[in-house]
C-alpha cells in the first residue's frame, strides 16, 4: 500500500502542531468559539451531543495493521475504546476532549493518519473499493488513482473553499462496491474497444433532502488527463454553484438546474481552454504511485487448498462464514475476507498487514490464503467477529444518529440492533438472501437510506420518533432511489415492519430473485399492503 | 407554569453541562430551575459572557415525570442521559432517582397515539 513521503508528513505534523496552538489560543480566550469553529472543523473536529467528535480519514478506506493498532491506541487512551466506521470509510471518535485533541492529531500523525478535510467545503476522502488490488475483476488498482486525488486535492488553493463539501468515489470493477453513483463525482474506470484504460464520469450524485443519481458526462475519459478533467468539473462548480442556501449548494443542484448536458458543455469548454499539461499527472509520478501498490508477495498456491476443504466440511460454521463472507482473490490460493462488524470484538492478524474500510461499515481482509481461512476464522471468532452475514438482513448501516450526532432527529443503531436481532438465526438469514437495509436520523442521509433494498428515514413528528420506510434503492451497479412506502411508523414498530416487508418478499419472491429484484418487478403494493393492513 | 433549565457543553471536554446557581453542573439533577422566564434569560446572559468555560448555552424547556422535572425535548433528555445504546457510559451511568425518571419518560421505544393508525398485522 501507499507509504507517505516526507512531503506528506511534514504536511500532517505541521497541521497537528497548528492545531495545538490554535487550541491553547481558544482556551485563553484569544480566540472566540465563532473564530475557532472553522478552524477546529478543518481539522474535524465536530461538537456533538455528548462531547467532541472527531472524524479521521482513512485514504480510500486502506490501512496497515500499524494505523489499526494506532487507532485502537487512540480508542483506548483518548476515548471510551471505541469508534465509529462510516459510509464514507472513515472512523470517528465520539469522546475526544478539546484539550486533548492536539495530542490525538500528534498519535494520528505518528502512523500516518490525519483529520484534514474530513469536514468543511472541500473535497473529501475519495470513496473506493475495498477489494481493490484482490479482486479479479478490477480493470485496474482504483487506489492508483484514488491516491493521485488525494495528492492533487490535499489544501489545494482553488477548492478549499467550494460552495458546499465535494465527495468522489472511483472503483474499476463492474460490481460496485463504492455507491458511485450518489457521489458528486463517480469515476468508473473500464477499458475500450482498443484496450484503453478511461473513466465513465458521472456527476452530481448525492443523497441528503434532494437525492439524485449521477449523470454521466463523458463516456470514457483517457486516464492521463484525469486531473485537468476534474479541475474543469471543479472549477464550473466553483464558478456557478449556489452559495445563498445550503440546501442548494451541492453540485447536484447544479446539474439538474443546468442539465447534464449543458453543465457537461461547460466544463468541455473550461477543459479546453485549461493548460492541460500543468495539472495532469506526470508518467513518472503516476509510475511511482503505481508502485506502491504494485507489490505484494504472494506465494505461489495451487487453487484449491485441501486444509481449507476439509476444515470447511468438518465445521459447518466456516462453510457458512466461507459461503456469506469469503469473496475470490485475483491470486490462487487467496481469499478476499469480508469480517462483519454488525457484533462487538477486536481484528486479528492476517491478510498481509493490511484491512480495508468498505462503505458499509464493515472490514475486510484483503488477501488471505485459503490455508488460513480457518484460522482467521477462529480468530474472528475467538474475538466475536465472525458473524457470518455480508449483505443479510443482519448487516446493516447506521448512522450514529441521536445517540451521537448533534443533526439527528432519532436514533439509528438501535432501530439497526432490533431489525439485527430479528433476523439474528443464520438459516432465517440466508433463506432470504441479500438484504440491504440502511438507516439514517435524519435526512441529511449519512445512513444512505435512500439507496437501501429497504431504507428507514428517521423523522421527528412532534418530538416522537417516527421512521419512513422506503423500498428499492440500491447503491451498487444497478443504482436507484428508493420509494416511500406510506406513512411513518413509530420507533418500535419498525422492527415489526420490517419483518412483514419480508414476509411479503417470501411470498412473491420467484425463483432466486432478491429482495431487490421482488420489488422491482411487483411494485409497491404487496408491500403496502402487508404493513399497512389496517390502516385507516 | 413554564419550567426550563439552562445547558451547555464545556469548553474543554464538551461534557453536556447545567446551570446550577451560578456554576456549571455535569448532572442534570443538580440543574437550577426557572419557573420565571426572565431569570432563565438573567442566567443565559451570564452563561454566555463565560466563553472560555462553556459553547453554545440555551434554555430548555421542561415537564414534570411523577413530580421531577425532565426535558420536553427527546434530544434533550438523551442528553442529560447518554447514549441510549451504551447505558454505562454518559450521565445515566450512576443512575439515581432523576436518571430513572429521564429514562422513563423517554421510554427507550416509545409509541405514539399513530399506534392507532397503524396497526401492523402481526
Amino acid at each position: 500500500m501507499y507509504r507517505y513521503d516526507a512531503i506528506d508528513k511534514s504536511v500532517i505534523e505541521d497541521r497537528a502542531a497548528e492545531f495545538r496552538d490554535q487550541v491553547a489560543r481558544r482556551l485563553s480566550g484569544a480566540l472566540t468559539e465563532d473564530q475557532f469553529k472553522p478552524l477546529r472543523l478543518m481539522n474535524g473536529l465536530y461538537l456533538q451531543l455528548h462531547g467532541y467528535m472527531l472524524r479521521v480519514a482513512i485514504p480510500y478506506g486502506s490501512l496497515s495493521a500499524n494505523q489499526l493498532r494506532g487507532l485502537a491506541r487512540i480508542g483506548r487512551t483518548h476515548d471510551k475504546g471505541y469508534g465509529h466506521f462510516t459510509t464514507r470509510q472513515n472512523v470517528q471518535f465520539n469522546w475526544i476532549k478539546l484539550s486533548e485533541a492536539p495530542d490525538v492529531l500528534d498519535a494520528l500523525a505518528e502512523v500516518d493518519l490525519h483529520a484534514i478535510q474530513t469536514s468543511g467545503n472541500c473535497i473529501r476522502n475519495t470513496t473506493s473499493d475495498p477489494c481493490a488490488g484482490a479482486t479479479a475483476e478490477e480493470v485496474d488498482d482504483p487506489r492508483v488513482w484514488c491516491e493521485a486525488i488525494r495528492q492533487w486535492s490535499t489544501l489545494h488553493p482553488e477548492f478549499g473553499y467550494l460552495p458546499r463539501k465535494f465527495k468522489i468515489a472511483v472503483t474499476a470493477s463492474a460490481q460496485d462496491r463504492t455507491a458511485a453513483k450518489v457521489h458528486d463525482i463517480g469515476l468508473v474506470l473500464r477499458r475500450n474497444r482498443e484496450g484503453q484504460l478511461g473513466f465513465e464520469v458521472m456527476v452530481g450524485g448525492g443523497m441528503g433532502r434532494t437525492p439524485y443519481l449521477g449523470t454521466t458526462i463523458r463516456q470514457h475519459l483517457p486516464v492521463n488527463h484525469l486531473l485537468s478533467y476534474l479541475s474543469a468539473v471543479l472549477r464550473v462548480y466553483n464558478r456557478h454553484g449556489r452559495r445563498d442556501n445550503i440546501y442548494k449548494a451541492r453540485i447536484k443542484i447544479l446539474v439538474a438546474a443546468l442539465g447534464a448536458e449543458d453543465f457537461a458543455r461547460q466544463v468541455d469548454a473550461e477543459w479546453t481552454a485549461m493548460d492541460r499539461q500543468a495539472v495532469d499527472l506526470p508518467d513518472i509520478e503516476l509510475a511511482r504511485i503505481r508502485g506502491a501498490f504494485g507489490y505484494v508477495p504472494f506465494a505461489d498456491l495451487p487453487p484449491v487448498s485441501g486444509v481449507f476443504e476439509a476444515a470447511r466440511k468438518a465445521d459447518p460454521a466456516l462453510a457458512r462464514f466461507a459461503r456469506n463472507n469469503v469473496k475470490a482473490h485475483k491470486v490462487a490460493g487467496y481469499a478476499i475476507v469480508n469480517v462483519s462488524l454488525k457484533a462487538p470484538g477486536e481484528v486479528p492478524g492476517y491478510g498481509h498487514s493490511e484491512v480495508r474500510v468498505t462503505h458499509e461499515q464493515n472490514l475486510v481482509l484483503p488477501h488471505v490464503k485459503l490455508d488460513d481461512l480457518a484460522a482467521v476464522h477462529a480468530g474472528l471468532t475467538a474475538a466475536g467477529l465472525a458473524a457470518s452475514n455480508i449483505n443479510l438482513a443482519s448487516d446493516i448501516i447506521a448512522c450514529p444518529g441521536l445517540d451521537y450526532c448533534a443533526l439527528a432527529n432519532t436514533r439509528a443503531i438501535p432501530v439497526a440492533q432490533s431489525i439485527a436481532r430479528r433476523f439474528a438465526e443464520p438459516d432465517v438469514a440466508e433463506s432470504i438472501g441479500e438484504l440491504k437495509i440502511k438507516i439514517s436520523g435524519c435526512i441529511n442521509a449519512c445512513g444512505h437510506h435512500h439507496v437501501g433494498h429497504i431504507g428507514i428515514l428517521g423523522v421527528d413528528k412532534k418530538g416522537e420518533e417516527f421512521f419512513q420506510l422506503t423500498l428499492g434503492g440500491s447503491g451498487a451497479e444497478d443504482a436507484s432511489l428508493g420509494d416511500v412506502l406510506g406513512p411513518a411508523v413509530a420507533y418500535d414498530q419498525v422492527t415489526p415492519a420490517v419483518d412483514a416487508l419480508v414476509e411479503a418478499y417470501l411470498r412473491e419472491r420467484r425463483g432466486a430473485e432478491r429482495f431487490l429484484d421482488t420489488y422491482r418487478r411487483v411494485g409497491l403494493a404487496p408491500f403496502k399492503a402487508a404493513v399497512y393492513a389496517d390502516a385507516h | 407554569m413554564s419550567l426550563a433549565a439552562l445547558t451547555a457543553s464545556n469548553l474543554r471536554d464538551g461534557e453536556v453541562v447545567f446551570w446550577a446557581l451560578g456554576r456549571w453542573a455535569p448532572r442534570f439533577a443538580d440543574a437550577e430551575l426557572f419557573d420565571d422566564p426572565e431569570l432563565g434569560q438573567a442566567a443565559l446572559i451570564l452563561a454566555k459572557a463565560q466563553s472560555t468555560v462553556v459553547v453554545d448555552p440555551y434554555l430548555i424547556d421542561l415537564e414534570l415525570e411523577d413530580g421531577i422535572a425532565v426535558p420536553t425535548s427527546y434530544r434533550e433528555r438523551v442528553r442529560a442521559l447518554g447514549p441510549t445504546i451504551h447505558p454505562e457510559m454518559g450521565k445515566q451511568a450512576e443512575g439515581g432517582v432523576v436518571i430513572q425518571a429521564l429514562r422513563v419518560h423517554s421510554g427507550g421505544a416509545r409509541s405514539s397515539g399513530r399506534l392507532g393508525l397503524i396497526r401492523l398485522k402481526k
